[in-house]
């Protein structure tokens, strides 16, 4: 049981750090990512096939980092012109494009046979507890990327981006480079989203195109909204809440026997979507409702 | 190497099927001033209603076809009393979040009810005709030609009927249109109907043209964005010239491109149109 | 006292086995054994899964009625791995975690099953599936891995063999499914068809889940193929030939019989399936274990990958049978072989590889997907395959490949 949870505890983690990406994009900075798993697996990818290829991780994660915001960087300069709605099929599409992208240029990704044997940092060293220390490393890439973020959010920086989002044209009449804080803010929520990435790559030790379908990225919207929308700690939360529930409706089928395979599997799915739309709703908010905070 | 004329014929066909969705997606957009994601479990839901009756209650195809626009209109209109009326004159952003919300739940009642093996209508498959050295499918010419008539249908609605001409004025500014006395519910209501049972209608095509199962909606939504986006949110006639449009490139790509990145086809058209033409073709006001 | 979920499914699985068999009432006084199957019950894969899951319960009742392992009964976990390979981590920890299954039955999905080896291999659980993938019985995996799926070079050697008997095939073009192995199976056929003299015009990978393959049926048909080698699954091969009837193609199609079978003649018409080729690793339709099969579980024969879940069943708890008492997936490891392969008593169910373990004689089962013959690495050994066509809306036998 223990090492079961502690396996569900990492992938929450890695998924919040994930959901705080996404957070920096929308939450700070009201800019719509429909697609913000592509660069979860931009992440994943890069630091994978450098691992594979023998470079340290040392030099592999950052360089996730790096790959995953220079591709932010490079969708939102082209993309940001555009209005919210948008926006968001623009970033659905790419997000279909990288999957494309990742199957089919085998001489590269090597297509769906995917990455395997990807090496874990120190499996050596922690042996026995192995999955304890991932644990660790990875609760301790999010408590450090938290508090990097609302150290950000209470910065100048983060107060013009909180501007930009409530009102476009308003920051822009202050004299702001509205267009070059939107690329800042959007590439530094991919480079995070590309940091997850890496950490569940090394995980899992295997990766391949279908674990970053573009409908995954509706997961991590479901637990920003869940968590609450446009808030750090609702990312956090929510991410914890919502894969509780997929976890916890598993068990429950075990004593559920009415309901058996497609047809649970797809119940499961149908009270996601009615969640999600609930949510959306009656509480838009979340469950941690953002502070507004006076200037 | 085939002639190019047997690309664009073929991509002709798959636009046709297109429009439908992408005029439906494209009006209710402007109305409601949100992308509803849903319209592409539409289709799916369209397609299945025609399998129960079709398959299930051995209804013809015609009469079968006729059951899903109902019963895919009906369904357009309830999901619109349950989740987007509450959220009336909410950021688009809420609303088209709670639209994916409903395209899962409804991709996933399907496959609640007929689980995830593909079906297929009761209707024989047809050697295709060679006509002008192009191969030419009878059910795709069919398809065509109801799309086009289902088309120009709509069209006439919007210009001719008054409930038509006050769906354009809603589109254009809902508030002015309440003010000068235009319903709005009834209204919105018309469209939700009316999209719904295009998409409806279309998805059995689709259904007709491949195969039937829960994902099939999610294959076209690129494409579908793609051709409302390139004709200009709003316009159906301009949705309907996207549609082939989308259909061609998407098809005559191919030559230069690996089949698999048909999807990417759609996406950079997407892309394209916006940066250097964001109205689209027909140029509505945004 | 709470009774824990633990007790309430033991007492009410007691209760419903308790008409069933006297022997049963016995064997529930003994801790269960606990199996966990991971099958797709959704995502790509999801028109398998319930089958092959189905095959695994049917075999499990009657393991349980003719005793259970040394009188203890089979307890079996279910997970849906949405076809996913994280979805499936979590399954298998589940299973792995808070189950304590000693093996996990009938993986699909390549991908599931590569990502889910390394958890099997450390906590010492042994992993059969039917995943293709060359890469699964690769690397280092210590002998807990096992498929029952020809592996993907084999295969495409075999269907070459088959393609190039036929002299008036003499152009040849491949297309297939977007798969982890539809490269390796490509490379395997083409080059043995090229070596056979005969000519390959096109070959193309294709996506999945597309309504139309227009396109891609345009291209090929350009390059005037006598064969087209079509690498798929039902739901795509359905759409493909209608599409390549559609273009009035009137060469020949082969394609594998777990793609073309009764769904798929269901789902094109006879008239558009007549005279398609289709080859597979030939399941022994003559055995016992077959027919058992078949009555066990209805619908299972239109099923590919029903057969091997049955034998992947079977075969773990005929390895428990000859552990003597030790139960656990190093178990299995170990006496995987000394069941499945001969020399030995040919035995055909549980109940007879049980009933001859019990005298201490050495047996060699031989299963309903075919005769579950392993080598080191995990998969079977080469088996004949067998050739059929659809004439008149029936898939007929027409002839045997011999490797």
């Amino acid at each position: 049981m223990f090492a079961y949870l502690t396996a569900v505890a990492t992938l929450v983690g890695v998924r919040s750090l994930l959901t705080l990406g996404l957070n920096v994009q929308w939450g700070l900075t009201g800019l719509v990512n429909l697609g913000v798993i592509a660069f979860f697996g931009v992440g994943a990818y890069t630091s994978a096939l450098l691992a594979v290829g023998g470079t340290s991780i040392l030099l592999a994660w950052p360089a996730a980092v790096g790959v995953a915001a220079a591709a932010g960087a490079a969708l939102a300069m082209v993309a940001l012109r555009l209005r919210e709605d948008y926006l968001a099929i623009v970033t659905l599409g790419f997000a279909e494009v990288l999957r494309l992208f990742l199957l089919n240029e085998t001489w590269l990704t090597r297509g769906a046979n995917g990455v395997t044997g990807i090496p874990r940092p120190l499996h050596t060293v922690f042996a026995g507890r192995y999955d304890i220390f991932y644990l660790g490393l990875v609760l301790l890439a999010v408590v450090l990327a938290y508090g990097a973020l609302e150290r950000l959010r209470r910065s100048p920086f983060g107060r013009v981006l909180r501007a930009i989002r409530e009102d476009e044209i308003v920051a822009a009449v202050a004299g702001k480079p509205v267009f070059r804080f939107k690329v800042q803010a959007f590439a530094l929520g991919a480079g995070i989203a590309g940091l997850a990435g890496a950490l569940f790559a090394h995980y899992l030790a295997y990766v391949e195109p279908n674990m970053f379908l573009p409908q995954e990225s509706l997961f991590v919207w479901l637990a920003l909204i869940l968590g609450g929308s446009g808030n750090n700690r609702g990312a956090l939360v929510g991410s914890a809440v919502l894969l509780g529930l997929l976890e916890g409706t598993r068990f429950a089928k075990d004593v559920v026997p009415f309901l058996t395979g497609v047809r649970l599997a797809a119940a499961q799915q149908i009270l996601v979507g009615v969640v999600l739309v609930v949510l959306m709703v009656r509480r838009p908010e979340g469950l941690i409702p953002e502070k507004t905070e006076s200037n | 190497m085939p002639a190019i004329t047997q690309y664009v014929f073929n991509g002709v066909v798959t636009g046709g099927i297109l429009a439908l969705p992408a005029v439906a997606f494209s009006l209710t957009w402007r109305l409601l001033r949100f992308p509803n994601f849903a319209v592409s479990t539409y289709l799916t839901v369209g397609a299945y209603a025609a399998l129960a009756l079709n398959v299930g209650l051995r209804a013809s195809l015609e009469l079968a076809w006729v059951g899903a626009v109902v019963v895919t209109a009906v369904t357009a209109l309830a999901v619109d009393r349950i989740a987007f009326r509450p959220m009336r004159g909410r950021r688009p952003f809420s609303l088209a979040i709670a639209s994916i919300g409903v395209a899962f739940v409804l991709e996933n009642v399907v496959r609640f009810v007929w689980g995830n093996d593909f079906r297929s209508y009761d209707v024989p498959v047809t050697r295709a005709m060679l006509i002008a050295g192009l191969r030419v499918g009878r059910e795709q010419l069919l398809i065509f030609a109801v799309a086009i008539a289902l088309m120009a249908l709509a069209q006439t609605f919007l210009v001719r009927t008054r409930l038509g001409i006050a769906m354009r004025a809603t589109a254009d500014n809902a508030g002015l249109a309440a003010v000068k006395g235009v319903p709005t519910e009834r209204v919105v209501a018309a469209a939700t109907l009316g999209g719904g049972a295009l998409a409806g209608g279309a998805g059995v095509f689709l259904g007709l043209d491949a195969s039937i199962d829960p994902l099939m909606g999610g294959s076209v939504i690129i494409s579908v964005f793609a051709a409302a986006i390139l004709g200009g949110i709003g316009s159906g006639p301009g949705a309907f010239v996207g549609a082939l449009i989308v259909g061609i490139v998407e098809e005559v790509g191919t030559l230069v491109v690996p089949p698999t990145y048909k999807t990417a086809i759609g996406f950079v058209i997407i892309l394209a149109v916006l940066l250097v033409r964001p109205t689209g073709l027909a140029g509505a006001r945004s | 006292m709470t009774i824990s979920r633990r007790d309430f499914v033991k007492a009410s699985g007691a209760a419903g086995f308790a008409l069933a068999a006297p022997a049963l009432l016995a064997a529930q006084s003994k801790e269960p054994i606990a199996v966990g199957t991971l099958c797709p019950l959704t995502g790509a894969g999801g028109s398998y899964g319930p089958d092959m899951q189905r095959a695994v319960v049917a075999v499990v009742e009657r393991i349980n009625r003719a005793g259970g392992i040394q009188g203890r009964p089979i307890q079996l976990f279910h997970e849906d791995d949405q076809t996913s390979a994280e979805a499936g981590v979590r399954a298998a920890r589940k299973l792995i975690d808070v189950n304590k299954v000693v093996a996990i039955v009938s993986t699909w999905a390549s991908a599931v099953t590569l990502a889910v080896r390394p958890l099997c291999v450390e906590a010492r659980v042994f992993l059969i599936g039917v995943s293709g993938a060359d890469a699964v019985t690769q690397g280092d995996h210590r002998g807990y891995v096992a498929r029952t799926q020809p592996n993907t070079n084999t295969q495409g050697r075999m269907y070459a063999r088959f393609a190039a008997s036929k002299k008036e095939w003499k152009r040849i073009a491949y297309m297939a499914l977007q798969t982890p192995y539809a490269q390796s199976f490509g490379e395997a056929f083409t080059g043995a068809v090229k070596a056979a003299g005969a000519t390959i015009t096109d070959s193309l990978i294709y996506e999945d889940k597309k309504p139309s393959y227009r396109s891609e049926v345009t291209r090929v048909l350009g390059t005037n193929p006598d064969l087209i080698m079509l690498g798929g699954y039902t739901p795509d091969s359905v759409v493909m030939v209608k599409d390549l009837y559609r273009a009035a193609y009137k060469g020949a199609i082969l394609g594998p019989s777990f793609a073309i079978n009764a769904k798929f003649i269901e789902g094109v018409g006879p008239d558009v399936a007549e005279g398609v080729w289709n080859m597979d690793r030939a399941p022994l339709f003559d055995s016992p274990a077959y027919k058992e099969f078949v009555a066990a579980v209805p619908g299972g024969d239109q099923s590919p990958y029903a057969p091997q879940a049955w034998d992947h069943m079977t075969l773990v708890a005929l390895a428990l049978a000859a552990g003597k008492g030790e139960v656990s997936g190093t178990v299995i490891k170990d006496q995987l072989r000394a069941v499945a392969n001969p020399p030995g008593a040919v035995v055909y169910s549980f109940a007879d590889g049980a009933k001859h373990l019990a005298e201490g004689k050495k047996i060699n089962y031989e299963g309903a997907s075919g005769a579950c013959d392993f080598d080191q690495i995990g998969d079977i050994l080469s088996a004949p395959f067998i050739v059929q066509q659809v004439r008149k809306g029936k898939n007929e036998r027409v002839t045997v490949i011999n490797p």
